[in-house]
Formats: C-alpha cells, structure tokens, sequence
C-alpha cells in the first residue's frame, strides 16, 4: 500500500494515497471534478481540459488539470474557485462552439456527460452565433457503431480504447486544428471484438450503436443489474428495458470481474430474447409433425412415454444433457429431477469442452480472475480468449500491457494476445503433450520459458486449445502449472453457465456441492434431503449419445442443450436423437436438436427469470427478471417440476428462491449463499467455496510424467493434416443465430493453411480446398495463415451453413476445383 | 324584513337574467351543440402534429413529450428517417405517436416540452368515445394535413356528430424552425386559426435570416 498524504481539497483536508491522481483522490472524498476525456479505467491524458482547477504552489496558485497532476503532501487544491469555475465555464463554451445542439435526435440525450455538466458546470450561454462546422452524419464505423463527427468533443476516450485496452487501434484522430476528426483507416472497419464500449464512454452522442439506435430514450428505460451469460466470465451488466422489450446491455464496473467492459457478443447478444423465433406454446409431434399443444397436453404424453420407459427399462435408459444455458437454480432442478425422478446418472452439463468434470468445478488451488492483477507470470494454455472469453481477454492484456506482468501463450495458432505475449508456442494439434513434456523439461529453447514461468505468482488459464485436443491435456497442464511457484489455475470452459451447473451436480462424476459421485458421506448428507439417489456409473454427454445410438438407453431429457450444433460429432448427436425413443426438449427455439424431440416445452430466457450463475472462478452472482417471457413460456425448474409431478414423484419446489435455500442447505460450499446477500451485501458476488466452508472434492492434477506425454501425444494420419477446430466469437450457435445483427458478422467457413502447405497443395488465397474427415467433407476458400504450424489446418468450428466435422483429429485437404468464372 | 331584503339581495342576479331573457336584451345560455362559443385563446383543447411549410413533419420522435408528461398519456417511439423521402428534418422521425385522451389531464406541459413545435394544442374539445380503445389518439388523428387540418377518427357516415367543418378550426400552426427547414417558405402566411398568428419572422441565427436580397431570382 502506497504512503498516505495529506492534501487539502476545497478547504477540507483528507488524506490519500501518495500519486494518487487529483480527480480520482476528489472523487473519493466526495468532490466531483468535472471531466470528459478522464476515465477511471483507462490512463490520463489531459485532453479535454475540463478539470481545470486551482492549485497553490510556492510560485502561486496555478491552474491545472486535475487529471494530470498527482495527490503530493499539503497540497492546497481549489475545486471551486472563482478562477476555477470561469475556466471551466469556459471550456464548456469552447467545446459548445462545435457541438451541435440536436439533443433532442441524439441517443445519447438524457444521459449525456455533456448535457450534465453543462448544466452543472457551464456557463448557461454562448457567445457563438456564427454557423457550426458540418459533416456528413451519421458514418457506420462497422457493423455495430455509427460515428456522428460533428457531436465528437475530441476527448480520445475511444482511441485510447481501442489502442490501450482492446489492443485493436483501428480508429485514430485525423487532421488538426479545427478540423481533426476522428477517423477508421481506409479501407479497414472498426471491426473490433469490443467496439461497442467505445459507444457507452463516449461522452457525447459521437458514437452510437446501430442495435439502440433511436429504439427509446434514457428516461423511459427501466434499467435492472444483472450478470452476462454468454460466457463464463460472468460479466456484470445492465439491462436496459422498454415496453417489455429489452433493448440494450451495458457494461457495469464490477472489479472482480469485467471493470465496465464488454464484448460485443456481450453487448449485442440480447435480440434473441425478443426474437419472434421464440418458442410460445408447448410443442407435441404427432406423425412427424409438431402441433401446438396446451401445458396439460403436452405433459400428459411425456408422463406417458417417459414414465412408461422408466418403468420398463428403468431410470437408467434415460439421459439428460443440459443445464450450463440456465440458471444455478434450474440446474439444481435438472439434477434433482434426473436422479430422483428418473433415476438415472447419465446426465451432463458440458457439451463439448471434454474436459474432467471435477478438474473443471474442483481444480485446487484456484485461482480468482482478480488474480490476473497480482500475477508476475501468466500462462494461457487454453482457447484464443479474444474469441471465447472477451472481458478475460482484457483482464489478461491489462495485466501484461500495463502492469508489466509475462505473458506466455500456448496455442496451435495466432492468438489475440500473442502481440503482449513474452513467449509463444506453437505446436501441431496432438502433439501437445509432447510439448508439455518438453517445456516441463526446460531443455534447448525451452529454458528460456521455463525461467520466464518460474516466475511466481503464477496464473495459468486452463482450458482445451481446440475440439480436436486430448482432453485429458489440461489436466496434464494444470498438474505442470501447479508444479510452478506460487501457482494457481483458473480452469476454462467456455458454456456460460456451465461450472455452476458442474457445482449442482449436473455431471456424472459429481454431486452437488463439488462432491464426488461416489463419495458416502456426501450421497448420505444429499440422500437425507433426496431421497435414494442411484449408484450405476453414468455417462457423460458423447456416452448418453453414444448409447442412444447403441440402443442401450431409450429416452433423453434436453435442457436448453442443442448437441446436433454444439458436439463436434454432430453425426452421433443426430443419430443419437434420431434413434431414441422418446425425447423431451427444454428450449427457447426449435432448434436442429429440439427438432428431433418428441415434444417441446418453451422456457423462459435470461433477462426473464431470476437466480444465480456461476462463474469460472467460482463466483456467484445474481441475475434478474427485466422482460416477462414471450406467450406461455416458464422457468426451466418449473416445467420440470410439472414433469415431476405427473410422474408421481413431485420435486416439490415452491419458488426459484427456494431452490436456492435448498442448494445452500445441500451443497455445503454454498452454505450462506442467499440471494439476499447478493442482492445487498455481496455486489461483486461471492466466491464459492464461501466463507469457512470447505468443498468435498479439491481436484489437484498430479505432476507432470514426461513418458505418459509422450504416449499421450497422437499425430494425423500419415498424409494427413491435424484438425484444429476452435471456435470463434460470433458463429451459428441458436442464440447468435437469433441474434441478427451479430449473427452475420460470423467469420464463415474457411480453411486456413501455412504457406508453406499451399504452395504444395497449389493454393492460393481465396480459392477452394477440398477438406475431407471421418465425419464430413466439405469445400471451403482457403486463407493462408502463417501462424500455424506446418501440416495443420485450422476450421472455424460451427459457421453458418457449413457443416460439423467431428472432433477426429485427421483431416484429408486437397484443392478443390477452381470455380470457372 | 330581514328575510324579505335576504331573500331580494339572493335573487337579483337571477331576476336581472330573467329580465334580459324575457325582454330579449340579450341570451345568455348559448344552444350548444347548435352554436358554439369563441373559446378563450389558450384553452386547452385537443392536440394536433403539425408539419413545416414544406409538408414535412415536425415531429422528430425525441419523446420529450412523453417524458414531460405527468399523466404518461404519450407514447412515442422513433426510428431513422428514410433518406430518400425524409418524414421530417434530421435523422429521426416519430414512429408511432399515441396518445391517450382519457388520461390526459390537457395540462400542455407537451407544448412546452416540444423543441420544434409539433405537437401544440387546438381548440376542439367534443372527444367523445364509446369505447377506451378510441380514445387513444394516433398519428392518424393527430397529424394534421397541409391544410393544418387533423383528421377525425370517425366519418360523418360512421358517427352523425363529427362535424368535420369544425376541424378547419384547429389550432395547428407552422413556422420554419428546423435548420434544415427550407428558407423559401419563411415569411409566407402559415394557417393560423383561432391564435391569430400569421407572418412570423425567422429567428435569429435561422439559416436565411438575413438573405432576403440572395431570392432576386
């Protein structure tokens, strides 16, 4: 902790940490300075000149900006002056001079920075009459953001956005003088990953976002906190609702997990829930065919059918998959209903990230995201975070960028981190463990990282590279992480809610509470409040496909779970389905896997049902009820509570609040967890396991076996190249797909080759390439990477129209046929 | 005697009146609905949009109105103005512009609140409804056409009382205010019913303030 000095502000003495900025150390203190260009979190530029204040030095007092200047012992600071305030005033005028006043037209209006200080702080006139300067307006900067240059007060918060935090500087200010204006590169889109924040710190109406425009004004927004679940991270966000239609996201500073910002999935991701795609009434097939049926209907055939399975066959020939789209609170449910209802421990919550189930809920020692900021070594051995986790991304690159922290990246390709990264390794997809082995080692060039890694504390993000990796190669990294110094692991998955589904037990190997399936003091503690829950070993998500396939299990239960999109193996996914005798789905859409099921019921989405979610580090976080949901649609836990009491086994659950009671009461790490405390006295969240609690299982990897590595590593088949499939920010998962305006910035399939492959193949940029696996054969242009290894491939998995192509690590790639022109 | 002086002083309006109905010096009922009175120039009758000069509305869709307006009688949602065929000046235009008679309290905090004029209020007042659902004025009924006159909800066939004649008497009135509004019209007489308003000087810094010798052609 910094020295503590004294300053003086507006005659009030208060003390702060030494070099403390004046601004932030008046704010704390109660003293608003205004300002535009200042931003708590981004660094200081003295741009707009707006905190002017007055400062007493030997020589007199001076006028400075409080942005700029740091808190030192007895400083005399005049907030107010006279001095003070005619500057200010007029700094507000000189910005004026150019502003046009269209408030009235402009989104921003009502909300504006400008707008409330110049009420606060002008000089409630101007002496300008003369005709203000005139753009073209409005300019679309992307896809997402319009810039309107005459509103621009040139303050830079949105360059040193783009520049310092995003790592995108793709906008930048033009000319000088009266005529400098902010600007793109010809040619070159504002097509960051996070443009859309520059839209919510501008200060003016300069930058707005084409998905708000001119839909409400600031004041008839009804305006509820909430926690983002697009990813893992849990991004703490506003929603913002009009008329029952929710109509924008903002970003709410939550240290512990985004500090204000958001990605634009983030961001943008919210029209689904209005879409008219949504589902409205229950949905039973007859013939084939879907009929829109009543709630009695439609659970009626379902107690028949699945009820009749269970007691034929037993619990055991049903599966359920499902759980990480919802809240805690509905997976609890799906759990419950799973094991007592149905019996059956074939149930799971991932999908696809293939990754141990306890390494993912129990990993030990764990590290919190807030850790990233303490770290003096990070290590990502996991998913290009740009893509799937964007507000980790920043906290990742704030770390390195501007704290100084090492970076060391270990991917199959690119990633957006590489430019900040210290070291960066590339390898073959499947000869990751052969690499670990050799880093474990510190041999040749090796020694280099392994000296930048000892450097603890170390923070090593965890998590699958590609659907094509060995899953167990995480582990194997989290167990060499953990053998470093003072090391924690934040394991990643990238599902949304899926490590609080893996906590409610929504996995085979696992109880709720982070407790083993097998373990007897945990089944003796669930069972006093359960019931006898069955002791068979379940499947896992590929397993409950695998044996509808095989016939050995009969039915499935689907909880906003769209496996024929989500599982790389889409063929055994759809085969699986298709083999089944009865499947129920929860879904929000019709789905290409709710489209197999034999009856539909509709649930409520985020935004219009409350409870908690968990996030990667283990933080549990309120999300709240903005919209009511669209035509008959209910929370996932009722419907199965419906479903519970038709088959004779109610689950007995009176409200989601009183599902949270019950998992506090059950799974010992959320023992103290009400969403009173969230709401009130936990803002950030509490991390679970919380307070003195203990959890059952504390998963730790053992340590690294060079040999096992060797034996684990796989190469393609000879002649082939090694797959590497990951995923991209916008692609046609359902909730993008209904998602317009994101859903067409979606990359598209392609196939990106090193140069080297091309030329053999005869490739060239742009032109097509036959790609060839166990699962499916398609065409696609190629783009020429030189990031990747030689002799690998890397397809973006799950783009629009183009077909999955299975997680089998070979892959046949010829060039295809020249399109005649 | 008290009484007899109480009960003289208590009926002398009343015989004052009788006296001038019967010997004609003057009615002082009016035979509504047969005729009707001059209102006072700031009664507050019903609402109108108005539009510029040039046909174009004056509505932008800022939904300040809605937000002034106490009794959350208007609805208004904008959306981005055509570039080809603009509704009205700039980059927004009302969308869907509502109002709920029954609710209103008539207290014209939305004519203040207005930054270009468009909504302002008439004199008409007959606004009887035989079902809530009219009572919700929309952009059909509101908006008046380039004669300044507002349509009725109802025709003449449908409702025997409409009387559409009395609508040329709305109070809408027009001005080129927006920026963009064209300098052309400025000066020309707009339709000013009962307020009495006509020439109407551009503003000061008004595009084409000072330009009068610039029309030569």
């Amino acid at each position: 902790m910094a020295d503590l000095v004294k300053i003086t502000v507006d005659g009030r003495q208060i003390e702060v940490p030494h070099g403390e900025l004046v601004i932030r150390a008046a704010q704390d203190h109660g003293v608003y300075i205004p300002r535009f260009c200042w931003h708590p979190r981004m660094r200081e530029v003295g741009m707009c000149r707006m905190c002017l204040v007055e400062i007493e030095t030997p020589r007199g007092t001076i006028l400075t900006t409080a942005c700029t200047t740091t808190a030192a012992e007895g400083m005399v600071v005049h907030t107010a002056s006279d001095t003070a305030k005619k500057a200010q005033e007029g700094i507000l005028e000189f910005l004026l001079i150019n502003h046009p006043l269209d408030c009235p037209v402009c989104d921003k209006g009502g909300e504006c920075p400008l707008q409330d200080q110049t009420m606060a702080f002008g000089p409630g006139e101007s002496r300008f009459v003369e005709e203000k300067r005139h753009y073209e307006k409005p300019i679309p900067i992307s896809d997402l953001v319009f810039l309107d240059r005459e509103r621009c007060i040139l303050c830079a918060r949105c360059t040193r956005f783009a520049d310092e935090i995003a790592g995108d500087p793709l906008i930048e200010f033009k000319d000088r003088g009266n005529h400098t204006s902010v600007e793109t590169f010809p040619d070159l889109p504002f097509s960051s990953y996070f443009s859309g924040n520059t839209v919510q710190i501008c200060p003016v109406g300069a930058l707005t976002a084409s998905a708000y425009r001119f839909k409400a004004r600031p004041w008839d927004l009804l305006v509820v906190e909430s926690s983002c679940s697009h990813c893992t991270v849990g991004c703490r966000i506003s929603v913002e609702s009009s008329q029952n239609h929710v109509l924008r996201f903002n970003g709410v500073d939550n240290g512990a997990t985004n500090q204000g910002w958001l990605s634009d999935k983030c961001r943008f991701g919210f029209e689904f829930i209005g879409s008219e795609q949504r589902l409205r009434t229950p949905l039973v097939k007859v013939e084939g065919e879907f009929r829109e049926a009543s709630w009695a209907e439609a659970l009626d055939v379902v107690a028949d059918r699945l009820g009749a399975i269970i007691e034929e066959q037993g619990g055991d020939a049903v599966g359920g998959i499902g759980g990480a789209r919802s809240t805690n609170e509905d997976a609890y449910a799906f759990g419950k209903f799973m094991r007592t209802v149905v019996g059956s421990n074939h149930l799971d919550a991932r999908l696809d990230d293939g990754l141990d189930a306890r390494f993912l809920a129990a990993v030990s020692p764990r590290a919190k995201i807030a850790d990233l900021d303490r770290a003096a070594t990070i290590l990502v051995w996991a998913p290009d975070l740009k893509e799937e986790s964007g507000s980790l991304y920043l906290r990742v690159r704030h770390a390195v960028q501007e704290r100084g922290a090492k970076l060391v990246v270990v991917h199959p390709r690119r990633t957006g981190l590489d430019d900040r990264a210290t070291h960066k390794l590339t390898y073959r997809p499947g000869e990751g463990p052969a690499l670990l082995g050799e880093l474990a080692g510190g041999a040749g060039d090796y020694a280099k990282v392994l000296e930048t890694l000892s450097l603890g504390p170390v923070v090593a993000v965890v998590g699958r590279t590609g659907l094509t990796e060995q899953p167990q190669l995480a582990e194997e990294v989290a167990a060499f992480a953990l053998s470093l110094p003072d090391a924690k692991v934040l394991p990643f998955a990238r599902r949304s809610n899926v490590f609080g589904a893996l906590d409610m037990g929504v996995a085979p190997t696992l109880l709720p509470g982070r407790a083993a399936a097998g373990d007897s003091e945990a089944t003796g503690h669930l069972e006093a409040v359960w019931g006898p829950i069955p002791t068979q070993a379940g499947r896992d998500t590929m397993g409950i496909l695998q044996g509808l396939v095989d016939g050995d299990l009969k039915a499935l239960v689907l909880l906003g779970a769209d496996p024929v999109r989500d599982v790389p193996a889409a063929g055994i996914a759809r085969r699986g389905m298709e083999s089944a005798e009865f499947v129920v789905a929860i879904d929000l859409f019709l789905t290409d896997s709710s489209e197999l099921a034999d009856v539909v019921f509709p649930a409520e989405a985020f935004g219009e049902k409350e409870g908690t979610i968990t996030n990667l580090e283990g933080r549990v976080q309120k999300v709240n009820r903005v919209v009511t949901g669209p035509g008959q649609s209910q929370a996932d836990w009722t419907i199965l509570d419906d479903i519970s009491r038709r088959l004779g086994k109610p689950l007995g659950f009176a409200s989601a609040e009183a599902i949270s009671k019950e998992i506090a009461d059950v799974a010992p790490p959320y023992g103290g967890i009400s969403w009173e405390l969230l709401e009130w006295d936990a803002k950030e969240g509490a991390v679970v396991p919380y307070g003195e609690a203990g959890q059952p299982v504390a998963y730790r990897p053992d340590g690294v076996d060079r040999e096992a590595l060797a034996a684990m590593s796989r190469n393609p088949e000879s002649g082939a190249f090694a797959l590497h499939l990951a995923r991209t920010l916008y692609d046609d998962g359902v909730l993008m797909r209904n998602s317009l305006s994101l859903h067409a910035l979606a990359p598209g399939g392609a196939v990106h080759l090193h140069p080297a492959d091309a030329a053999r193949l005869g490739v060239s940029e742009g032109s097509l390439v036959e790609v060839e696996t166990v699962d499916a054969s398609v065409r696609l242009p190629a783009v020429i990477d030189p990031s990747l290894a030689t002799g690998v491939v890397y397809v973006p998995f799950n783009q629009p129209g183009i077909p999955s192509l299975g997680s089998d690590l070979s892959v046949v790639v010829a060039a295809g046929e020249e399109v005649s022109a | 005697m008290g009484m007899i002086n109480n009960l003289r002083r208590g009926f002398a309006v009343t015989l004052r009146v009788m006296r001038r109905t019967v010997f004609g010096d003057g009615l002082l009922t009016t035979e509504y609905p047969k005729e009707s009175r001059q209102k006072p120039e700031r009664f507050h009758g019903r609402h109108v949009l108005n539009r510029h000069p040039d046909g174009i509305e004056k509505c932008i869709g800022c939904e300040l109105c809605a937000g002034a307006c106490p009794a959350r009688c208007i609805y208004v949602r904008g959306a981005d103005n055509p570039i080809d065929e603009p509704v009205s000046p700039g980059e927004r235009y009302g969308f869907v512009y509502d109002i709920n008679m029954l609710r209103c309290i008539f207290c014209g905090l939305c004519v203040e609140a207005c930054p270009t004029e468009a909504i302002t209020m008439t004199h008409l007042f007959e606004m009887s409804v035989t079902n809530r659902d009219d009572a919700i004025y929309t952009k059909n009924e509101l908006l008046v056409n380039p004669e300044g006159i507002p349509n009725h909800m109802f025709t003449p066939e449908q409702d025997p009382m409409v009387n559409l004649d009395e609508l040329k008497d709305a109070d809408g009135w027009m001005r080129a205010t927006a920026p963009s509004g064209r300098a052309a019209y400025e000066g020309i007489p707009g339709w000013s019913a009962s307020a009495g308003i006509g020439l109407r000087p551009p503003e000061r810094g008004q595009a084409g303030a000072e330009v009068e010798e610039d029309d030569d052609d």
